[in-house]
């Protein structure tokens, strides 16, 4: 059965373009416009990991991080970093708050599968 | 003594620059904002169109494969016939045989060595157009994703002229100081491009950010 794989990012090209990236590689894809969308979809349901954006209306990505890790059932999801920031400082920030690893955008599909296939493992 | 002449010779050129402002900066914003909807729009479309041919695409990669697999110079079958009819019919040469035997067997082995070397030149194209089809499809998927950064540009710069048109539109408000309006449209840069924009550097500007590694926490 496919893994499902929780993509987070405000902009709908861009869910689309790691959609069709990790579709393409055999995972099954849920979306969610920003950090409080992503997180009505931890309703319990199986999930193998989230991509996420940093910079998002509503709920950014660093504090739908430390909300998911409260989550006692996503307490261990891995949760990816896609973002445009390219800071280090940001970068610590994520880390502190729970990710398990940081992509900058744009990102080659093939970095992605094989960074989602590591994480998944 | 400043009489009321001089007193509105001093402030008119400075409220028709505001005024002028006032009138300039929304329709500015509007452009960008509408700049920003359709580069979006284009994206989709595009995205849209591709989605629709990537899976196409992708069956005929795996085709392109599966055919390189089974023609494959090192481990595919055909390989393996010239070096089977070798060694079936080499060794016959050194048996008795009938008269034009021997040339027989040559000529069969010449034939078999052509034809296997003729079908593993087919598959070098094969091989090369998946390789090249899928380099493609690489450099698409990461071309798409430059929207989402010029996006994020001119949103802050949408966000910015309205910060201006309101400090406009306040006259009783402080004007905040260069420094600090600089200081603050600085803070919320996320990519090193526009930072290198920000300060003037155009050999930062060109996607500099483009194929960083993964970092694992």
């Amino acid at each position: 059965m496919a893994k499902t794989i929780l993509v987070i990012d405000d902009s709908a090209s861009l869910r689309q373009v790691v959609k069709m990236a990790l579709t393409g590689a055999g995972y099954n894809v849920i979306e969610a416009g920003d950090g409080k969308a992503a997180l009505a979809l931890l309703d319990g349901r199986q999930i193998a990991m989230a991509v996420c954006d940093v910079n998002m209306p509503v709920m950014n990505g660093i504090e739908f991080v430390k909300a998911a890790k409260q989550l006692p059932a996503y307490k261990f999801l891995p949760i990816l970093m896609l973002t445009t920031e390219s800071q280090e400082e940001k970068k610590e920030q994520g880390k502190a708050a729970g990710a398990k690893a940081w992509m900058v955008k744009p990102f080659a599909p093939t970095q992605l599968v094989n960074a989602v296939s590591k994480l998944c493992a | 003594m400043t009489s009321i002449n001089e007193t509105a010779a001093a402030v008119t050129p400075a409220q028709s620059l505001v005024d002028l402002c006032a009138g300039v900066l929304p329709v500015w914003a509007r452009h960008l904002a509408t700049s920003r909807s359709q580069s979006e729009a284009a994206v989709s479309e595009m995205m849209a169109a591709f989605a629709s041919i990537g899976p196409h695409l992708g069956r005929a990669q795996q085709q392109s494969h599966q055919i390189d697999q089974v023609l494959g110079r090192q481990d595919g079958a055909f390989a393996d016939l010239s070096q089977s009819c070798e060694k079936l019919l080499v060794p016959l040469l050194d048996a008795p045989l009938p008269p034009d035997g021997a040339a027989s067997i040559q000529a069969a082995l010449s034939l078999v060595r052509n034809a296997v070397e003729s079908v593993s030149q087919l598959t070098l194209p094969v091989s090369e157009e998946t390789c090249a089809v899928a380099e493609h499809v690489e450099r698409m998927y990461i071309g798409f994703q430059y929207q989402d950064r010029i996006s994020q540009m001119i949103a802050l710069l949408e966000g910015d002229i309205a910060r201006l048109q309101a400090v406009l539109g306040n006259s009783g408000a402080d004007v905040p100081d260069l420094e600090s309006w600089m200081s603050r449209l600085e803070s919320q840069y996320a990519m090193s491009d526009q930072r290198a924009s920000h300060n003037g550097d155009a050999s930062g500007s060109e996607g500099g950010d483009a194929g960083d590694e993964t970092t694992f926490f």
